[in-house]
Formats: structure tokens, sequence, C-alpha cells
């Protein structure tokens, strides 16, 4: 029963922010307002640090504990309840249970969401708590962050998928509830309802697929569900029908098309959640449920489930270039990396695509790499987008903190106002910034590597998974020729997004400031820089990362992944697989995705967007450099795109493709439809009934009144009527 | 002995006149008083039986029947006492407070 070591406290990991998420709560009630709790606690933000600090520790030492006797899956039970139907002398049908499950999956996933939950901690305290908006509730943040870390930690580590589905809903309703964090704005409260609801789709569909699932196995636990034999023992088509609709719950989770509008509207929480939201933990959820079907399409028999897994791959690579085009036109420094996000997603949906179209149909080897490929690119992407939120956020807080000194500047001494002006002044539109890379060199820093990384520049970290996700994209659309459609999206997008990543960093951090609010901004506020700074780090070592196995990351186990650090499988291998594949296929294909990604779109966004920093302004030498680049090169290369950018396509993309406006269109005809034949059943049948009940027995009841005359002889009357007619009855009887 | 039939024939013509003068009559004293004729005429009708059966459990009902009647018409009284005492008037086509 129980293990062994550390993962007998593996539990804790979640327990710990489960239960001090009403504690902060509490306290947060109970001291409101008082300085030791502004101040010294930071309204609950070192509570939640420490437990998360707690956690993390925990989940490093399970992790380096899982890695270094690598393999099998381990599980650690903690408690179960049985059924005895009396057919057996043992009691052993169980049907609950909760414990632990840990293999590589697991471990990736908890390191990302144990990290990054600590790091945006750490993020928050520096955002919310010099926020006056957040006056007095930035418990209920602290509180509700806990529980959604809770949620990821939880359903990283459940070890059925009924915890998994338990731990998913409570993240839903956190997310909920952080979107709409700023619940007396509109719009916030739309977009928490919007993320809600469109996700409900999404978990409808998961619901249906894990009842499926239990029909046919008759249990939930991974334990069993895994078994090779149990799988090749029911029906694979009907297996495919019950992973397809656990597919769809993915795809509103990781806010793939169909089901992606909820997580632009998303950016209206606070710049924390955003990256809570769309970094470490949600959008990964479902990212983590597909690669929880890797078992199920290795054993089920060949070739029996390619259905799914083009589907899966094909979602993917439609939404990577379809949000990669949206993000061209956004204005909003979060929406662009909204965006970016769901177009990194798909790549790793097309990657787990391949990986499981594969290993379904007997290429173990390629298919580990593969799968490898995907897990990476989502430790990379988790990483770098963490920090790009975190890096965006701490531009939008210094650039409300440079509107307000400018603002009282212009209205004199007493124009000290609160957050809230009405001046229609947008602190994320990057029409507003420019010229920050000098003026706040640490975040211009760590946008810059979160870029590179995302772009897919050689040797940092998003490089080393992304070429692995296109190299075995191709490497299944050469067995598979439909696998090409996806295999190409993903491979222009690689294109695509290194252009709208550049926009992004050029128009915000390069050339001359565009108002007078970005030139005073500067980087004065505590805590934010720490998880900057440890992220650039991070996703500068990409390649330590590559060296530790991580695109081979279920394959080659022996000696764990601490062994061959340069070897056969490590640096070496990785620097030879990138850039001198023996295949000429694949040594071309890596070079085109270099040159789309790293040098087509950048060199088109310097051209395009950005210069030189206005007078007297330097930036550091390793962002200088760049900058020197781009104002050369827009000033050899620059032309006008004015005609494309009032195109009817650049319209489409600014309203997102009309997506909402459908959807919307949809709904309200479908809803208002139902909701009018609702109605006219409610005021026809329902209300009728009652009327005609009602009505019928007043008539009754009027003509029984008219009887009560209330004169004594009609009564006697009745009396001697009513007598007489007992008699006949009596009669009649006898 | 007078044959029973005899004086169940009495007790049905007593009944009837009971009856319609309980129907006919203005006066509440009247109406009481015909109501009286009606229960009479039932103790006869008891009585008759009786005698035709040769059981003595008619006699009895008729004893009761008469002490419990004795007590109706003193409530019945006290009503009238009452009714005249709120309407100043006995008949009954003027009281029908019951009415709808």
């Amino acid at each position: 029963m129980a293990g062994s070591g550390i993962i007998d406290y593996a539990m804790w990991i979640v327990l710990l922010p489960i239960l001090a998420f009403p504690v902060i709560l509490f306290l947060g009630r109970m001291f409101n307002g008082l300085p030791q709790w502004r101040d010294g606690a930071k309204e609950g933000g070192i509570i939640s640090l420490i437990v998360m600090g707690i956690s993390l520790l925990l989940s490093l030492l399970l992790i380096m504990e899982h890695l270094n006797h690598v393999g099998s899956a381990s599980i650690y039970t903690w408690f179960t309840s049985s059924w005895w139907d009396g057919s057996t002398a043992v009691m052993d049908t169980k049907i609950f249970g909760v414990g632990v499950y840990i293999d590589h999956i697991t471990v990736m996933l908890l390191f990302v969401a144990s990290f990054l939950c600590f790091l945006i901690n750490v993020f928050s305290i520096g955002y919310m708590n010099t926020d006056p908006i957040n006056k007095d509730r930035n418990h209920r943040f602290y509180a509700e962050f806990l529980l959604f870390c809770a949620g990821m930690l939880g359903m990283v580590l459940a070890d059925s998928f009924l915890w998994l589905f338990i731990f998913w809903e409570i993240m839903g309703l956190c997310s909920y509830l952080l979107i709409g964090f700023y619940y007396e704005r509109p719009s916030a409260a739309y977009a928490a309802k919007k993320a809600f609801l469109t996700t409900r789709v999404g978990d409808v569909f998961l619901l249906i697929g894990l009842i499926m699932l239990w029909d046919m196995f008759g249990s939930l636990d991974f334990a069993v569900v895994f078994d090779a034999a149990a799988i090749q023992a029911v029906d694979a088509g009907s297996l495919q029908l019950a992973l397809g609709m656990m597919f769809i719950g993915a795809v509103g989770k990781s806010a793939q098309f169909p089901l992606h509008v909820w997580l632009p509207d998303a950016m209206e929480g606070p710049t924390p959640v955003s990256a809570l939201i769309h970094a470490a933990t949600m959008v990964n959820a479902g990212l983590y449920l597909v690669a929880r079907m890797f078992p199920f399409f290795a054993a089920a028999p060949l070739g029996s489930m390619t259905t799914l897994a083009i589907i899966i791959a094909m979602v993917g690579g439609i939404t990577a270039c379809m949000a990669a085009l949206i993000a061209f036109v956004q204005k909003d420094i979060k929406k662009v990396l909204a965006y970016s996000t769901m177009s990194q997603l798909a790549y790793i949906f097309t990657g787990l695509g391949a990986a499981l179209w594969l290993v379904n149909n007997g290429y173990e080897t390629l298919a580990t790499v593969a799968f490898g490929a995907s897990l990476f690119h989502l430790f990379n992407h988790a990483m770098a987008k963490g920090m790009l939120f975190m890096a965006s956020g701490s531009v939008i807080h210094e650039m409300h903190h440079a509107h307000h000194e400018v603002h009282a500047h212009h209205d004199g001494e007493d124009g000290h106002d609160d957050h809230d002006d009405d001046d229609d002044f947008d602190a994320q539109s990057m029409e507003n910034m420019g010229g920050l890379a000098s003026r706040m060199p640490i975040t211009a820093t760590a946008m810059l590597v979160g870029s590179a990384s995302i772009i897919g520049i050689p040797l940092i970290g998003g490089f080393w998974s992304k070429e692995g996700i296109i190299a075995n994209a191709w490497q299944v659309a050469l067995k598979e020729p439909i696998f090409m459609i996806p295999a190409m999206l993903i491979l222009i997008c690689a294109g695509m997004t290194g252009f709208y990543m550049s926009r992004m960093w050029f128009m915000t951090f390069a050339g001359e400031p565009k108002t007078e609010v970005a030139a005073k901004v500067k980087e004065q506020t505590a805590w934010i820089p720490i998880p900057l700074v440890v992220l650039t780090f991070v996703t500068l070592g990409g390649i330590i990362f590559a060296g530790l196995h991580s695109t081979n990351w279920l394959g080659d186990s022996t000696g764990g992944h601490f062994a061959n650090f340069f070897g056969d499988h490590g640096i070496v291998a990785e620097l030879g697989h990138a850039f001198a594949n023996h295949d000429i296929f694949f040594f071309i294909l890596t070079y085109v995705t270099i040159g789309l990604s790293s040098i087509f779109g950048p060199m088109l966004a310097m051209a395009l967007y950005g210069g030189s920093l206005d007078e007297g302004q330097k930036a550091k030498g390793w962002m200088q450099w760049l900058i020197n680049l781009n104002s050369q090169v827009k000033t050899n290369f620059h032309f006008d795109n004015s005609a494309w950018a009032n195109s009817s396509l650049s319209r489409a993309l600014d309203n997102r493709l009309y997506f909402d406006a459908w959807y919307d269109a949809a709904c309200l005809k479908l809803v208002v439809g139902l909701a009018n034949m609702a109605s006219v059943f409610d005021r026809k049948v329902i209300d009728g009934a009652v009327k005609g009940i009602e009505s019928s027995t007043q008539a009754a009841s009027s003509k029984v009144r008219s009887l009560t005359t209330g004169s004594a002889r009609d009564y006697i009357m009745m009396a001697a009527l009513g007598t007489l007619a007992i008699f006949i009855l009596i009669w009649g009887a006898a | 002995m007078i044959d029973p039939a005899w004086v169940s024939g009495l007790s049905a013509i007593l009944f009837i006149l009971g009856l319609w003068g309980a129907f006919t009559r203005k006066n509440a004293i009247v109406v009481l008083m015909c109501i009286e004729l009606i229960l009479n005429a039932v103790n006869l009708q008891f009585v008759a039986a009786a005698a035709h059966h040769g059981d003595v459990t008619g006699w009895i009902y008729t004893i009761f029947a008469i002490a419990i009647a004795a007590a109706e018409v003193a409530i019945g009284l006290a009503i009238f006492l009452s009714m005249y005492g709120q309407h100043e008037t006995i008949s009954l086509d003027e009281v029908n407070l019951l009415k709808h």
C-alpha cells in the first residue's frame, strides 16, 4: 500500500494550499485594513508564499526521487473504500480511492506548476499589493490563487480520471473567480462568465468521455485503465470515441479552435492571473489530459486510433495559424501574449497528435521522441510565457505609475487621484509604449529572452522542443499524407511567431517613446524583478534541460536522467540532431524553420516597427545591438504597410475573425428561439393548467354558492331530500 | 290490542303533517313544533315496530328520543330567544344571515 520515501508526503503538495485557502480568507476578514496585515503579511501573500514554497520543495524532492528510479509509474494510495458483492471471499472491489500517481508526465507538469506558481506568487506580492484598486481585498486574491494552484497540482498528481476531473473543475471555478477579480467592471464579469461557460462546454464532453471509459473498464483508476491487456480487451472504436470526447474537454480547457474564444477575454483578470492561467496551470491541463491518453494509443491495436490522432494534430495546426494571424494586429500587449499562448499550445497538440499517431502505428522509438518534444515544449512555453506575462505585467504596472506622475503634474498638486481615472489612457496598449529598453532593463531582457524562446531562436529554450515537434510532424507526414496539413501549418506558423513576437518586443521596447508617460517609466516596484531574473536564466538554460534527455523524456531511461549528460543522448546528440541531421530532408527542414522563425519573421518586424531609442538613452549591451540592427533595418527596408493594415483581412483579424460575433449570433438564435418556445409552453401549458383549475373551481363554487340561500326552510328541504336520497340508496342496496 | 299497522299509519300521517308545517310556516316556534311532530311520528313508528316484533328495544329507543327531544327543544327555544334579541323577529323569512 504505502510506498517509501517522499511519495508518502506527496499529497501534502495539494492539501497544504487547500487548507490554507480558508485560513487566508478568514484571517483576511478578521484583520482587513490593519497595518500589520497589510504591510507585514502582505494581505496573505506571505502565507501563500510559504505554502507554495513548501509545495515546491516537496515537489522538487518528489521529482528528484522519481527521476532517479526511472521507468514505471510510482503509485501511492492514501486510502480506498471497497465494496464486497459477496461472490468472493475477499473484499477486493475498489470503488473509490485517493492517491498519487507519478510518472514522467506527472513529473514534468508538477515541476512546471509548482515552480511557476511559486514565482507568480512572488510577482503577485509586488504587483497586487501596490495597486490601489486592490485595496483591502488582496486576501481574496491569494486565497483563490492558492485554490487554483491546488487544483492544478491535484490534477497532475491524481491517480484516477475521477480525481483528475474533480480538480479540473476546481480550476474551472477558480478561473471564474480570478478572471472576474475586478468584478465591478462589466467587461471583467463578462469575461469571467465567458471563460466559465466556454470551458463548461468542453467539460460536459469530458464527463461523457469519462462515463464511457467507466463503462468499458469498470474503473477510472490509472492503474486499471492503463493496463495493456485491459485496453486490448475493449472495442477500439468505442475507446476512440471516448477519448475523442475527452479531447473536446481538453480543447475547451486549452483554448483551442473552436472553443478558443474565452482566452483573450480572460486578460481582464489581474496580470498575475493571466500568467497563472496561461502559463502555469489551466491551459496546460488540457495538454496533460491528452498526454495521459498515450498508454491507450500504445496498447490499442495497430492503426485503430489514427483518426483521433489526426484530429488532434489538425485542431493544433489550425489553431496555431489562426491565433498567430490574429496576434499580428493586436495592440494590447497582453492580448498578443494571449494569442501567442493559443498558438504555442496548438504546437504542443500537434506534437502530441504526431506522437499518438506514431505510437498507434508501431513506431515506438519515434513516438517517444515526439512525445518528449511535446512535453518539453510545454515546459519551455510555460517558463517563457510565465516570464512574458510577468514582464508585461511589470510594464503595465510601471506605465500606470508613470501615468499617475504625469497626471498629477498636469493637474497641479491637488490632482492626486485614485486609480480609476476617467481619462481613456490605456496602459496596456503598445501604441502608448516604445523606448522602454533603456528604462526597464530587467523587464526588457526578460521579454527578449522569453520572446526568443517562443520564436525558437537557436540554442534558447523553445528552440529544442519546437524543432522536435516540427520534425516529428513531418516524420508522420511522410508516412501519412493527410498529416501534411498540420505539418505545413505549424511550419508556416513558426515564421508567423517570429513576426508577431518581434513586433511586440520592438513596439514596446525599441523606438522612441510614443507618449509622455512612456518616457517617464522606470522599474521601481520591489518583488517584481525576482521571478523575471530567475525565469530568464531558466529559459536561457534550455540546453541544459535538453541535455537531461528532455526530448526523449519517456524513452531511454537506463541510468536515469542525470547520466549521459554530454553523451549519446545528451547535449552532443541533441546538437547533432538539431544542426547536422543525417537525413537530408530533416537537415533542410531544420534550416528552413530557423530561417523562417529566426530571420524572416523578426526582420519583417524590424522593418516595420521600432527604431533607435530617443536621444541620450542607451540600453544594455545585449539589447543595444539589437536596437541598432533594428534601426538600420528600418531605415533601409521600411515599407508602407498601410494598404495591408487597412484591408478587410486586417479588420477581420482585429475582430478576431468574427468568432465572437458568430458565436453570439448562433447562441442568440438558438437560445432566443428555445426561450420563445419555452415561454409559449410556460404560458399555454403550465400557466394554462393552473389557470384552468382555478377558473373551473371558481365557476363550480359560484354554482354551489347559489344553493346557500340563508333561508332555514331551504335547508330543511335539503335535509329532507338528502335523507330521502339515503333511504332510496339503502333500499336500492337491499 | 290495536293492530300496529294503524299506529304505523298514524305515524306516517303525523310525519307528513310535520314536514309540511316545517316547509310552509314562517314562525320559527311553529316550525319547531312541526319538527317535534316529525320526531314524535318517528317515536310512534318505533313503538309500532316494537309491538310488531315483540321486541323491547324500540320502546327503549323511544324513551331516549323523548329525553333528547326535550333537550333539543330547550336549545331551539334559546336560539329563538337570542334571535329575537338581535333581529326583533322570529320570522324565518327575515333571518338569512347565512346567505352566500
